[in-house]
Order: C-alpha cells, then sequence, then structure tokens
C-alpha cells in the first residue's frame, strides 16, 4: 500500500473502503468515493446515516476500523482491525490495508490543507470575529513564541491582519470584526465559521450541514456563497446536507449513504431519479 | 487608519501606561518617605509576589482552559533554585551545618539565580506536563497537586541535603533588602527594597501580556473555548497545551525565587496545598481570564490577611465597650466571610474578563451617558404617573 504519486489525474480527496465500527454498531460500512479537483461534491442520507461519522475519519478526529483515506495521492488515514476490533469486525477488506497504520491528528490534517466546519457552529465564544479569524492563521506562521511575544514578528503580523481584512472584507464581517463571534446572528455566525475556514488556506473545504437552521432565503444566499468562494479561493467543496435546494442547487455529484453503506452515487438528476434514494428518505419514515 | 474606534483604543492605552507609572513612582516615593518597618510595605512586596504568582496560573486556568493545581510546587522549586545558588559562599558551612558545607560552591548573581529558578520549574513542568495533561479538568488538578506534595516530600529527604538541606531552613542569601543602595557608613542612601521586586513582578507580567495578545496567547484562549474547534483549525494541542504549562510554570518559579527573597528564608514545610489554594482564590476573586484583576486581588487579599484585619486578632474597647468575639484567630472567620460574599455576590470576580484599558474605555462613557439615563428614566417616570392619573 504505497502512497499514490500525485498527477493531474489524482483526485483531492480519495476515500477507500472506509468502515468505521463502534462496538457492534457499523456507522461506516465499506464506503468509498472520490473528489476531483474543483468540484463541489455533496454526501447526502437520513439522519444517522453516518455521513458526520465519515466526515471525522476524513478529519482526523476519528481513527477508522478499517481502509484509508488519501489526499492528493498522500494517506492521512489508514488503520486495519486491531486488538478488541479484530474479533468484532464485522466489515469487509478486513485483511486489505494491514501496511504501517497512518494516524494523523486533526490539526495536521488542516496543516496539509483541509479545513472544516461543523455541524452545530463551534466558533471560539471568548475571542472576537477578527481574533476567530487570525487564531486560524496561526498554524501558516513562522514565528516562534518567543519571538512572537517580544514582537520581534512585525512583519509576519502585519501581513496577517492585512489577509484576515482582506478576507473579512470578502464575506462582508469587516463591519463587525470587533464583536464578540458568538453576539452574530445565527446565519452570519455560518458565515463566520466557513470564513475561519478559509482563513487556513485549504484546498478542500469540508462543511457539514452548512444550511442548517436557515430560512429558504439564506440558504439561497448560502449557495451563492459557496459558489462564489469556491472560484475565488480554488476549493474543492465537500459537504453533508440535509437541505435538497442547496445540494440540488450547487453540487457537481452527489453520494447518498443509508446505514452506513453507499447506496447511489451521480449527478443531481441521477439522484433525484434514483428508487433506492427515495425509498430511503420516504420509505423508511426518517424526515423529510 | 482613521477608524475613531482604534483612536479611543490607543488613549485608553496610553492612560492605562499612565496609571501603571504612577503606581510605580508612588510606590518609589512612598518608600523613600515612609519608615521601611511600616506594614505598606510588607503588603507591597509580598502583594507584588504574589500577583506574579497569581497571574501566572491565570495564565494557565483562566486562559488556556487548563486548571492545574501545581502552582505551589513549582514555587518551591523556584524558591530553592535561588536560595541554593544565591547563599554567599562565606555563609555556606553555618547553612549546611549538618552537611558539611553542602556540594554546592559557587554563587550566582541574584538575576541569573532567578532566571534559573524559572528554569528548573519549566523544565519539570514539562517532565510531568508529557503524561499529565493527557487528563482533562478534575482529574489534571489532582495529578498536578499530588505532583506538588511529591515535590515537597522529596525536598526534605535527608539524602538529598548536601544540596538541599534536608528539612533544615536554608537562609542567609540576598533578599530585598539587599536591593537598597547603601551609603559608606552602612547607612541606606537609596530605599530600593519595594520598587525592585515590583518591577521585576513588572517584568514578569508584562512579558505574560504580550504573550497572551500574541498568535499563541489566541492559540490558548481558543482551547479554552472549544478543544474540538481548535484542533481542526490546526492548532496543536499537545504543543499548546504544554508550552503553556511551562510558561505558566517559569513564572511561577521566579515568584517562588521572590517568595524567598521576601521571607529571608525557606523551608520546603510551608509550601502547602494551602498556598495554592490561597493564589487560585486570588485568580477566582479578581476574575478567571484578567490579568488585572489577578493583580488587584492579590493586592487585596495579602492587604486584608496581613494588615487590614489584624486588629480583629486582639481585644478592642471602644471607651469602657470591650468589643466581643475579638480575640485570635476571630480575622480568619470574618475573613471567609468576606471571601464567601465576593463568591456568591460578584461570581465573575472584580474585573470579570476586563483588563485596565477596558475599564479606562468604559468610564467617560458610563460617565457620559449618566445625564441621559436619568432623564429617562424621569420621563419614563411622568408617563407613568400620567397613565395613573388617567
Amino acid at each position: 500500500m504505497s502512497d499514490k504519486k500525485p498527477s493531474s489525474q489524482t483526485p483531492v480527496l480519495e476515500i477507500e473502503h472506509l468502515t468505521m465500527q463502534f462496538g457492534g454498531v457499523i456507522a461506516v460500512n465499506d464506503f468509498s468515493m472520490h473528489i476531483d479537483q474543483g468540484e463541489i461534491v455533496a454526501l447526502i442520507g437520513p439522519n444517522g446515516a453516518g455521513k458526520t461519522t465519515a466526515f471525522n475519519c476524513v478529519t482526523g478526529v476519528y481513527e477508522p476500523t478499517n481502509g484509508q483515506v488519501l489526499f492528493h495521492g498522500k494517506a492521512i488515514a489508514r488503520n486495519h482491525p486491531t486488538g478488541k476490533m479484530k474479533k468484532l469486525y464485522a466489515g469487509l477488506h478486513a485483511d486489505k490495508y494491514l501496511a504501517d497504520p497512518v494516524r494523523l491528528t486533526p490539526d495536521r490534517i488542516t496543516q496539509m490543507g483541509i479545513a472544516r466546519t461543523f455541524q452545530n457552529i463551534r466558533l471560539f465564544s471568548g475571542m472576537t470575529v477578527f481574533d476567530n479569524v487570525m487564531l486560524a492563521m496561526h498554524l501558516r506562521r513562522k514565528s516562534n513564541v518567543f519571538s512572537q511575544t517580544l514582537r520581534l514578528n512585525a512583519a509576519e503580523e502585519k501581513q496577517m491582519r492585512e489577509k484576515a481584512e482582506k478576507l473579512l472584507k470578502t464575506v462582508d464581517l469587516w463591519e463587525v470584526r470587533d464583536e464578540m463571534a458568538t453576539s452574530l446572528p445565527y446565519g452570519r455566525q455560518r458565515l463566520l465559521e466557513i470564513s475561519r475556514a478559509l482563513a487556513t488556506e485549504p484546498t478542500l473545504l469540508l462543511l457539514d450541514e452548512p444550511a442548517a437552521g436557515m430560512n429558504p432565503q439564506e440558504t439561497e444566499e448560502l449557495s451563492r456563497f459557496i459558489k462564489r468562494i469556491k472560484g475565488q479561493f480554488g476549493l474543492t467543496v465537500f459537504v453533508i446536507e440535509h437541505h435538497m435546494q442547496l445540494v440540488m442547487g450547487i453540487s457537481d455529484r452527489i453520494y447518498c449513504i443509508d446505514f452506513g453503506k453507499l447506496i447511489a452515487e451521480g449527478t443531481p438528476v441521477q439522484i433525484q431519479n434514483n428508487p433506492a434514494v427515495i425509498e430511503a428518505y420516504l420509505g423508511g419514515g426518517e424526515d423529510e | 487608519m482613521t477608524n475613531p474606534k482604534i483612536k479611543k483604543k490607543d488613549r485608553a492605552l496610553t492612560v492605562s501606561w499612565i496609571v501603571v507609572a504612577a503606581v510605580y513612582a508612588a510606590v518609589f516615593a512612598a518608600e523613600q518617605v515612609i519608615s521601611p518597618n511600616s506594614m505598606l510595605f510588607t503588603v507591597l512586596k509580598k502583594g507584588a509576589t504574589y500577583a506574579l504568582v497569581a497571574v501566572s496560573m491565570n495564565l494557565l486556568n483562566g486562559f488556556t482552559g487548563i486548571f492545574s493545581l501545581g502552582q505551589a510546587g513549582f514555587m518551591l522549586l523556584g524558591a530553592y533554585t535561588y536560595a541554593i545558588f544565591t547563599i554567599p559562599l562565606e555563609h555556606r558551612s553555618s547553612v549546611y551545618q549538618y552537611f558539611n558545607g553542602g556540594v554546592v560552591q559557587f554563587t550566582l548573581p541574584w538575576f541569573l539565580a532567578m532566571i534559573l529558578a524559572g528554569l528548573v520549574a519549566a523544565f519539570f513542568a514539562w517532565l510531568i506536563g508529557l503524561p499529565v495533561l493527557r487528563l482533562k479538568s478534575d482529574y489534571l488538578a489532582i495529578a498536578t497537586l499530588g505532583f506538588a506534595e511529591i515535590i515537597r516530600a522529596i525536598l526534605q529527604w535527608n539524602q538529598l541535603g548536601p544540596v538541599t538541606n534536608g528539612s533544615n531552613m536554608l537562609r542567609l542569601f540576598p533578599n530585598f533588602n539587599s536591593f537598597n543602595i547603601l551609603k559608606a557608613d552602612g547607612s541606606v542612601a537609596v530605599y530600593l527594597s519595594t520598587t525592585v521586586p515590583f518591577l521585576i513582578a513588572g517584568v514578569c507580567i508584562g512579558l505574560i501580556v504580550l504573550l497572551l495578545h500574541s498568535g499563541y496567547g489566541r492559540a490558548f484562549k481558543s482551547i479554552r473555548d472549544d478543544e474540538v474547534a481548535a484542533e481542526a483549525m490546526g492548532v496543536n494541542l499537545a504543543h499548546h497545551k504544554q508550552l503553556a504549562f511551562c510558561i505558566s510554570s517559569f513564572f511561577a518559579g521566579v515568584g517562588g525565587a521572590m517568595l524567598a527573597m521576601y521571607q529571608t528564608t525557606v523551608q520546603a514545610k510551608s509550601f502547602t496545598t494551602a498556598m495554592t489554594y490561597e493564589i487560585l482564590l486570588m485568580v477566582v476573586i479578581g476574575g478567571v481570564g484578567s490579568v488585572t484583576g489577578s493583580v488587584i486581588s492579590s493586592f487585596l487579599f495579602v492587604a486584608c490577611s496581613e494588615w487590614w484585619l489584624r486588629f480583629l486578632d486582639n481585644e478592642q474597647f471602644i471607651g469602657d465597650f470591650q468589643v466581643p468575639l475579638l480575640r485570635n484567630g476571630f480575622r480568619l472567620v470574618v475573613f471567609s466571610i468576606i471571601i464567601m460574599v465576593v463568591v456568591l455576590f460578584f461570581r465573575r470576580g472584580i474585573m470579570g474578563t476586563r483588563e485596565l484599558p477596558d475599564v479606562i474605555r468604559a468610564l467617560p462613557g458610563a460617565v457620559r451617558s449618566l445625564p441621559e439615563k436619568m432623564r429617562a428614566r424621569r420621563e419614563r417616570r411622568s408617563a407613568s404617573r400620567k397613565e395613573a392619573g388617567r
């Protein structure tokens, strides 16, 4: 299992046979997908289908039970069932990824260029809007703690402030930069969370239900916003969403999972007419 | 930039600087005028020492969100390091009388010894931080508390006597009075025994404030606010927690050295858990997450416990009437009640999370809006009266 050489055809993100098992429950079951450069790909599925779990495996919050995740051809997570899981494991391909497991912490993965937002907003409540964005730039600094304390990094600091200013002006949050982050209205908090993720200078942006709790008009604005920043920052976007309006409007391709298993993939039109998807959403008595 | 908000901020900063400078000038002037035996200087010296330690604890508990109770242990390490390396050679045989003058046979200047005190404390913090910082909240507090107790026991161990003087006292090292500039005949020309501790504490606290306002300070606060989000934004949790822990302990070590200077003698036995609790109390009373609050509450705390409430310990007479209850130990009862009142009614401490410039910025605004508020209230009242009359 050596890392693949990056080439122009290498997908930005490649998930191979990802399985995540908690005790006896398989949250994500043998899930494979890929995202190419510049795409907006959505992951949909009923509540509890394992979407966020899959996300957490990509961002390093969880260590997958089996399978691997490649980012620009480089492994960021790779594991096979070990310890207690060896006996308990109920998924497939148990002996496919035996070679050296890869376990990166979330901060390392962010450093490599994957940024994310959270399903329930997680802004830094004790910090201003400006500081929230500045914090996200912390990982790209070259100065150490001594030069920062003694203010020997003035040039770098100034450059970062200018960058933060530019970013906040692009997303229309410059006027409220000195407000406490959590005092913003809900929609703008969402916006700030995305901006904060952008400040880490990612190539791949993961959005976990960005439209949750938004009304149709706000959702419409968000769709436009996502398309705009995608072009502006040269991003590839991977989004989990319930709002079909948003998903159908922005995605190039859609993956649909139910009970942890991939049940359909394709363009929005294909997904809309896929009987398995309709079954999952309507037949199971789930929401939507 | 022509933003009025930012201009105002700068003015508040300038005023803060003036306030701080005025305090230093007042301390220096008072020291030259008032008798050095006055209680005032005891309070100021001890207050400066505790202010530094409280701020260092606040850096960890209030700004990084790591609940550690090891402060007394790190102060102990600092105090001993300082004392061991500064006892003059000619006094070593009398201090280490049971250990043939000890093994350390050189003396460092006080300044270097103080930095070394910080470094030793930071080194031990790094060592125990490796396993301990994986723990969360209460468990971390218990582990660090245990560490402080262990250090206290180890330093009193007789086998280490040639270095630590066992359970005996370390003394005769340079103390705060050594900062006074003497005339040729031995009398004091310029008193500096309070000003210099103020300067040391001031420089250290200044460094902590600079750190808190740098990118690393922001990273510390992000860990406090939301660990998961901080990690997702690329903050390396292990590295940053370890860093905050070591820096906090460094300054606790320096504070320990200052405490040694203040006490003029050091004995491991006095660095108890109660000391950590005292410091924690100062942090809480001052406001968790406010450097200014920690400083103010340290001085208030020391002044109350050492000076202002002392009269409660003696019998007092008003005319012929003997005030009841006043006897030795009553001070502590009143003190505890005051603390309970503060904790109950000022739950966020004296300052909350505000700092000196914030207070100054709030001042003119509050004063300016006062007439408006009064007018509004008058109008409201007359309106409701009309309503009632109808």
